[in-house]
């Protein structure tokens, strides 16, 4: 089956080049096809890849350059459960956001989908990746595409400074991305990960490897929108059209995480895994990323902008996950990464449809406008409790896999503050959803800030699909905690990402790594404590969603954190540069203290 | 500024830390640039191994590269794309007014297609390759503006020969992969006659594909500079269009 994996990322591309090729030749309903079709096909081929890559690794190697004694020259896909169920998801968001935009997005629609498609294959190459420059490669191809996405509405000015904002703050950790690749190939004389990881075996690691480190995982962080590096995120999504947000959102800002989850395991775990240096800081960064991300989610009223705090806020989470360096930690991130994805790609898909119905997008403006529209605000709500992880609901599983990894590490802290983090991110969508579609509350919040401009969006929809899509996306996502067996084989397929040895061995000597015994089909249960913390996150999320529809006034001591917060999330992109370093240097600072 | 010179100081400050442990000059230990100047000219028949590298050894990196120009060329047509501009409306036309340089600006372009196509055409035996070559042929495309008019570089920008020649040349090179694919090899994998080396028919799919980037570079950089001109070149008022 090692077949599959190439086609992951030809047939995306293929079709794509198809696409904006037969521009002037082929009518409209067979462009639709052959776009939609070999995303479906992509996302397809992927749940196969998923089915075999269980038993063992599935190892492509490009050209057919396969290692000779143990030195590997030509480029790896190495594929194990992990992997590959990411592909299937970022298959199923992607698709289903090119059937939201079938409508949604008709004028130059053979770019759009031409786009998207390759940031689809580019995803799912980044996933599968075995090899340093080659994950650049496909880092760099995903942003390409998704900078014009985000800057799709031209005609207005706030969509380019979006677009700018994103691709000066991307393109910078591109930057420092490819000078770490620089100095691990000075280094270690490799490219792929596996052999640099055999490389740094041996002796001390030294500065050149911490920097190194730095400026790799720094480069994933960026993309990946964590506190401090978290700023571009709001005004993308602000003024991505709906059908980018999703997959923006979803899966494209997420899957920097995978990143660093991978160079850690295959590469770092080797010279550093000894210690706790390199997870204890990733842990603190997710902890910021979430409360600080949660709280802004609270203090927004744009609701896309809303929901990009939302996104940052639960990737907080999953970085949390990956920085326990535990196999518990890490299943609940991929668990976490299934439902997140659905679900937030569910609440953008339902945010472009009040935007078409309204022309509004701003909390506020839209209150008691959604009354009556049951399915979207079906999708709202259901989407709203997946993400604060109600017990057995959405995220639940996930977060409460982290949960346990945190309490065998005796940071038992840890939990409380992340479902701090999904309460407030949580009770800001209840809070809109029950403005917006209830008509509850004031037309007034001084905690929230001024109205931004808005732009009226004129279009004939399809409104049957838009709302099909968001409904389809919303109940996937909401079932991930309740699918009998995924616990079990998430904590099986993360014990295996995080075998360094067992990989090594596999790409390099193309030993087999140990098959799984059978997989028990059952739903898992979670601790006690999860399910508390789960409970109390909610009812608190509720509560708070209340206090921000009806207390009369701001209380006074609020007032001053909250003009920091919002200044600090200026819109300037020199601001958003200078947090990059910042950010950056204290990351290496101290890695460089911890791990000397 | 405040926080950004402190920062910039800790940047600096590990970058350098990161210098000094670096092996010093021409002190190379990697197995894998000794490998590959062993390997690629007699498994490869390229006596050019970067091209036996680039299009071969890491020929799924060239593809993403290669897409990465493509979707920068779509996405410029999306973000540049103006549905109030005229198609009809002419462009000014501005002539050098020195007949010499006009002269040696039309040699010019004459030269760089032709040092242009002799890099694609023998890439893989000399320095050179379809990226490199395409972007000067592109280029000298170009030229055609600069010492001529906007009129006279039109025919070269037709967007309806150009969109599927562009494609063909990014979506040649995935077929190539498959093709290996189908045939029950690895995707990429060298299918074709090696040949003779230090001959043009050397290679085997190395030469395809690097014909593929070719016309995908080309097309994608006249492209790119047509959407630029189209942008930036001030339409003529409708009433001086006649003259």
């Amino acid at each position: 089956m090692s077949w599959i994996p190439p086609l992951l990322v030809a047939i995306p591309l293929l079709a794509a080049a198809a696409t904006a090729g037969l521009d002037h030749v082929t009518p409209q309903p067979v462009q639709d096809a052959l776009v939609i079709g070999a995303s479906a096909a992509t996302t397809a081929l992927a749940f196969v890849l998923l089915w075999h890559a269980e038993d063992h690794e599935v190892v492509h190697w490009f050209g057919g350059w396969q290692p000779k004694h143990g030195v590997a020259l030509g480029v790896d896909f190495a594929v194990g459960p992990l992997a590959a169920g990411m592909c299937v998801v970022i298959g199923i968001v992607v698709t289903l956001s090119l059937l939201y935009a079938l409508t949604f997005l008709r004028e130059a629609a053979r770019l759009f989908d031409a786009l998207m498609l390759a940031a689809l294959g580019a995803m799912c190459g980044f996933a599968m990746s075995g090899d340093l420059f080659n994950l650049f490669v496909w880092l760099e191809l995903m942003a390409v595409a998704a900078y014009a996405l985000t800057g799709f509405q031209v005609e207005r000015l706030g969509p380019v400074q979006g677009a700018v904002n994103f691709a000066i703050t991307n393109t910078l950790g591109g930057y420092l991305f490819v000078v770490g690749i620089a100095l691990i190939y000075a280094r270690t004389g490799a490219l792929n990960l596996a052999q640099i990881g055999k490389a740094l075996a041996h002796g001390p690691a030294g500065g050149l490897v911490i920097v190194a480190m730095t400026l790799l995982l720094c480069g994933f962080l960026i993309k990946g929108a964590v506190v401090p590096f978290h700023l571009w995120a709001a005004d993308a999504y602000a003024v991505a059209p709906a059908p980018v947000c999703a997959v923006l959102g979803g899966v494209m800002t997420d899957i920097g995480l995978i990143g660093v989850a991978r160079l850690y395991w295959t590469v770092f775990a080797v010279p550093f895994g000894q210690g706790h240096g390199v997870g204890d800081v990733l842990l603190w960064l997710g902890l910021v990323t979430a409360v600080l991300a949660g709280t802004m989610a609270f203090l927004q009223r744009h609701l896309k902008r809303m929901l990009a705090y939302s996104v940052v806020c639960h990737i907080g989470i999953m970085l949390a996950g990956i920085g326990l360096l535990d196999t518990s930690g890490l299943a609940g991130t991929e668990l976490m990464f299934l439902a997140h994805a659905l679900l937030t790609a569910s609440l953008f898909f339902v945010a472009g449809i009040l935007h078409v119905d309204h022309g509004l997008i701003d909390e506020l403006h839209l209150r008691g406008r959604g009354r009556g529209c049951w399915a979207p605000a079906v999708a709202w709500f259901a989407g709203t409790i997946g993400l604060i992880g109600t017990p057995y609901v959405g995220i639940y599983l996930g977060h409460g896999l982290i949960d346990d990894g945190a309490s065998e590490l005796g940071r038992s802290w840890v939990p409380a503050l992340l479902w701090l983090g999904s309460a407030l991110a949580g009770a800001a969508l209840l809070r809109a959803g029950a403005r917006i579609f209830l008509g509850w509350g004031d037309d007034e919040d001084e905690l929230l800030g001024r109205a931004i401009e808005e732009d009226p969006l004129e279009r004939a929809v399809r409104r049957p699909i838009l709302v099909g899509v968001a409904l389809v996306a919303v109940v996937l996502g909401v079932a991930i905690s309740v699918v009998p067996g995924l616990g079990q084989r998430a904590e099986y397929a993360a014990g295996r990402f995080r075998d360094t040895s067992g990989y090594a061995a596999r790409i390099l000597h193309d030993r087999a790594m140990p098959a799984p015994g059978s997989l028990p089909v059952t739903i898992q249960h979670t601790s006690v404590d999860s399910l508390l913390y789960a409970s109390g996150a909610t009812i608190f999320a509720l509560g708070l969603a209340f206090a921000g529809l009806y207390r009369r006034r701001m209380p006074r001591a609020l007032a001053p954190p909250v003009r920091v917060l919002h200044s600090l999330h200026s819109g300037v992109v020199g601001d958003y540069v200078t947090w990059v370093v910042v950010g950056t240097a204290v990351t290496g600072g101290v890695w460089a203290i911890l791990l000397r | 500024m405040m926080v950004l010179g402190p920062g910039l100081l800790g940047l600096g400050s590990l970058f350098a830390w990161a210098m000094a442990g670096l092996p010093a000059f021409g002190d190379y230990h990697g197995p894998y640039g000794f490998v590959l100047n062993r390997v690629v000219v007699p498994l490869r028949h390229t006596t050019n191994v970067v091209m036996g590298t680039t299009f071969d050894v890491r020929g799924v990196d060239t593809m993403g590269e290669e897409f990465i120009l493509y979707a920068a060329v779509v996405g410029v047509t999306l973000l540049l794309r103006d549905e109030t501009r005229s198609k009809q409306a002419e462009r000014r036309t501005r002539r050098l007014p020195n007949d010499t340089a006009r002269l040696v600006g039309i040699a010019m372009v004459g030269g760089g297609l032709l040092v242009g196509l002799w890099l694609m055409a023998f890439g893989y035996i000399t320095p050179g390759g379809g990226f490199q070559g395409g972007v000067l042929a592109a280029g000298a495309i170009l030229l055609l503006y600069v010492v001529g008019s906007h009129r006279d570089y039109r025919p070269f920008r037709d967007v309806h020969a150009l969109d599927p020649l562009e494609s063909l040349g990014s979506g040649g090179y995935v077929i190539v992969g498959l093709a290996a694919l189908a045939s029950g090899t690895a995707f990429l994998t060298n299918l074709f006659g090696l040949g003779t080396t230090g001959t043009l028919l050397s290679g085997g799919s190395i030469a395809i594909l690097n014909w593929a980037s070719a016309i995908a570079v080309t097309c994608a950089m006249v492209l790119l500079f047509a959407e630029f001109l189209e942008t930036y070149v001030v339409p003529l008022e409708p009433e001086d269009s006649g003259s």
